[in-house]
């Protein structure tokens, strides 16, 4: 005989429901059924997450999939807090954070109806970080650092996974919850999934016309009893922007808003009001690269004149249209986890007294040797897209008013990352999203000596030192005093000086519920299996 | 007239041959590719594992091996593989052709129905109100680029009616009405400036041919304004209106790509901008040879049709 709970045992579910996030639809009864239309960012070039870097495949392949473990849609934070199970029911640090053990669901199928185990986790984790003995090699890896610290993957039964790291490494379980971390199934050839995907996720996929249009149907052997909600997800590319928000406005989609910004939103909403818009931050931050490979760029006075003349508050309300926030190379507390404290935020160079820091940047372009007779003259490339155009011209603008004589170089989208990977520009405006809000993925993609994604040329043995040193630090409280210290010189440096973090903006039919957004990261909150249709 | 075909046929297989040097080459002229765009993208860049793509691509031999085998490919039909989707290209291009094909093609319609009639209208209405009005029309549809006017299109439909062209492609074999109904809006937004040009022409045309005697001759004979109009004037002024048209319809074909990507018709018009900026070559070669193909053949089609037209035109001769 079971005794009627007190009221007292009640009262942790009482406050946990107190604590439910605010996004729509998460503590009404979901109803079952629809098709829900979205736009992507992008065509996906394949649905192999692994394989590509472009989160226009992050959104449409994870219906799809499932990882180990990924961060709770419901959080709007990402955090080592916030991941849960998946295809592990659990899991186990062991040996001073050096082995990870996963414990698996049994009740798992591929969409094949084929059984998951520990073999699939192995072959794709071995896949992923170049194992010399994998089954299968990647043909394009760009994750394959975050894996590095693997020293070996093992699968004692069939339930179980073993992830020895060669050094602790807190930074491997967020690695594993993001969008960029599915498993795979070992039976299928990889090269199937550039056009198709067989997953275990809560979606099949229906029909992919490549650059036309993703559709997936509901799983009906999903293993999380209950969902999905809906019969089925579309995702159909629409280049233009006023195209998308004529779709939205029309009702052929009922979400819209990725690649957006404040003003399309605006002008959506402004169409049709009863449409709902969301802001919130994101990981996608816009940076100035200065190359430091290239005279006068070496010199550590030009890269902090340039700094000093960016008026970030200018920035904000001028090409970001006051939607950015300000930070350093991590993003900003509170949306983010490892930010600088905004009291020194304020301090950064570009932050203060606009009229002060412009004199200032003059003064350091004289001591350099440049004045009104001898001009510093120099391009600033960028990337032939509006939401980067917009702001480099700003900055040639910003640039012009301490006497730099400055172009703007717009370069095509297919060749821009092969011309920064080599370094062949001067001042550079870029954006760079984070695939998880972790100071392993941004530090040493973004700044360490020789990374291929440091496109500055910016290199410190001291800053890659303590990038490895935060990196093994298990003290949540201890790696974040490291990470602000790392941040802190980054800034000093001007390593690649951040203007600010950019905000989403998605645009929903009020009838649509349960779609999670993430306030750091875009990446990792697409599965879609909560989204329901209040119809 | 045999004689005269087989010298076009030849022409145009050099003209073909001249397409393909020209295209070949300017896509090897454009920076990087797409090993590139592929490794560089992604930020990881494995020496090793990009010589092997660049291999299996066949983007390693020379320019001159790869010309000759992606020109004898294409003779023999076949078109290669898409670098970037791993399909073959055919495969991707075939249910693109057909999108744009019929989208040129009611957009030439529009502007044959909208065009000659508004000509022939304005010519004999010559110095009245509604000439001016049908010139000031054409002088807008010449004025407004197609996109533009799609565009516009679709913002007042959805500010007017909630409401705009389906964003998903309907097929005319799944839904014939439904697929019109779709293509009605680009076609027009698209055929207007054709129309507008065709008007014009038509009318300078027109006019000349109304103040010829034998016109003269028939209206002294009293017979009926249609008649004389629509019967002897149009069809001795149609020849200049015919070339136009054939011209015209190799303009649509390459004037596709922004309406294209207005009304987010899966087009190869609209496919090629991306296919160009992932230097995917098969894609970009054998969708601009296969355009060249229609052109050619569309000015072909309409030399030949002079000779039935007008009679008194022997090609042999010429």
């Amino acid at each position: 005989m079971t005794r009627p709970r007190s009221l007292r045992s009640l009262l942790p579910f009482a406050a946990a429901l107190l604590l439910l996030p605010a996004a729509p639809g998460w503590a009404q009864t979901p109803k079952y059924g629809g098709v829900l239309v979205t736009h992507p960012l992008s065509a996906a070039p394949s649905l192999s997450p692994h394989e590509e870097s472009t989160v226009a495949v992050a959104q449409q392949a994870s219906p799809c999939f499932n990882n180990l473990v990924y961060y709770d849609p419901a959080k709007k934070q990402e955090s080592v807090d916030t991941i849960i199970p998946e295809l592990a029911e659990r899991w186990s640090w062991q040996d001073s954070q050096r082995t990870l053990v996963f414990f698996l669901r049994h009740d798992v199928k591929w969409h094949d109806g084929k059984p998951f185990t520990s073999a699939d986790v192995k072959y794709t984790f071995d896949a992923v970080r170049g194992a010399p003995d994998a089954k299968v090699k990647l043909k394009v890896n760009p994750r394959k650092l975050w894996y590095e610290n693997i020293e070996g993957i093992e699968a004692p039964d069939p339930y179980t996974v073993v992830f020895r790291l060669k050094k602790p490494q807190p930074a491997i379980l967020p690695m594993l919850a993001s969008g960029y971390s599915p498993v795979y199934p070992a039976h299928v050839p990889l090269a199937e999934f550039k056009n198709k995907c067989i997953g275990t996720g809560p979606f099949k996929l229906k029909e992919n016309k490549p650059g036309e249009l993703v559709e997936y149907v509901k799983n009906p052997d999903y293993f999380v009893k209950g969902r999905p909600y809906l019969d089925g997800i579309k995702f159909v590319v629409i280049r233009d922007r006023s195209t998308q928000i004529a779709a939205v406005q029309s009702g052929q989609l009922d979400v819209a808003g990725t690649g957006w910004n404040r003003t399309n939103a605006e002008d959506a909403k402004k169409g049709l009001p009863k449409l709902v818009m969301v802001e919130t931050d994101s990981n996608v931050n816009d940076n100035v690269l200065i190359n430091f490979k290239k005279p006068p760029f070496n010199d550590r006075r030009i890269r902090q004149a340039i700094n000093l003349a960016l008026d970030r508050k200018a920035y904000l309300v001028g090409p970001r249209q006051g939607a950015a926030t300000f930070g350093g190379a991590l993003l900003p507390r509170p949306s983010g986890v490892w930010g600088l404290p905004p009291a020194e935020i304020a301090k950064l160079p570009g932050m203060g007294d606009p009229a002060k820091q412009k004199a200032e940047a003059k003064k350091l372009l004289a001591e350099a040797g440049y004045g009104p007779g001898n001009p510093l003259r120099l391009t600033v490339s960028t990337r032939a897209l509006a939401i980067y155009v917009d702001t480099a011209s700003w900055m040639v603008d910003q640039l012009s008013q301490v006497g730099i004589e400055a172009t703007l170089e717009q370069i095509e989208t297919g060749v821009w990352h092969p011309k920064m990977t080599r370094l062949e520009y001067s001042v550079a405006l870029n954006l760079t999203g984070v695939g998880i809000d972790d100071p392993d993925a941004q530090l040493f993609e973004n700044y360490r000596c020789g990374s291929q994604r440091n496109f500055s040329g910016y290199c410190s043995e001291e800053i890659d030192r303590l990038m490895l040193e935060q990196s093994q630090t298990t003290d949540p409280k201890k790696r974040l005093a490291l990470v602000n210290e790392i941040d802190r010189r980054l800034q000093a440096d001007g390593a690649r000086p951040i203007l600010g973090w950019g905000k989403q903006h998605w645009v929903m039919w009020p009838y649509v519920k349960g779609w999670a957004v993430h306030e750091n990261s875009i990446y990792n909150v697409s599965r879609r299996q909560d989204v329901w249709l209040d119809k | 007239m045999k004689v005269y075909v087989f010298k076009r046929l030849v022409i145009a297989g050099v003209t073909l041959l001249g397409m393909s040097i020209l295209i070949f080459v300017l896509m090897r002229l454009a920076p990087g590719n797409i090993t590139d765009i592929i490794f560089e993208s992604a930020g990881y860049v494995d020496e090793a594992d990009r010589r092997k793509l660049e291999a299996e691509l066949g983007i390693d031999k020379p320019v001159a091996i790869q010309y000759t085998r992606w020109l004898g490919e294409f003779v023999r039909g076949d078109l290669g593989k898409s670098y970037r989707y791993d399909l073959p290209a055919w495969e991707v291009i075939k249910p693109r052709l057909p999108v744009s094909l019929e989208l040129a093609f009611i957009a030439l319609v529009f502007s044959i129905v909208l065009g000659v009639p508004a000509g022939v209208i304005s010519a004999v209405s010559r110095g009245r109100p509604i000439d001016y009005v049908l010139r000031v029309l054409s002088l807008a549809g010449l004025s407004m680029p197609s996109f533009w006017l799609g565009m516009i299109v679709i913002l007042l439909l959805v500010r007017a009616l909630g409401w705009i062209p389906s964003m998903t492609y309907v097929s005319p074999f799944e839904n014939l009405g439904a697929n019109l109904f779709q293509f009605l809006l680009p076609g027009l937004a698209v055929g207007y400036r054709s129309s507008a040009l065709i008007m014009r022409i038509t009318r300078s045309t027109m006019l000349e041919v109304l103040r010829e005697d034998y016109i003269r001759t028939a209206w002294a004979k009293g017979q009926r304004q249609t008649f004389v109009v629509w019967r002897h004037a149009l069809k001795n002024a149609s020849l200049p209106v015919i070339t136009l048209i054939g011209i015209e319809f190799a303009f649509l074909i390459g004037g596709l790509i922004v309406t294209e990507t207005v009304f987010n018709l899966p087009g190869v018009a609209r496919y090629l901008v991306d296919a160009i900026q992932f230097r995917d070559y098969p894609i970009v070669q054998n969708l601009v040879m296969l355009i060249a193909v229609v052109v050619v053949f569309a000015n072909l089609t309409v030399d030949l049709l002079y000779t039935w037209l007008d009679p008194r035109i022997k090609y042999g001769n010429a």
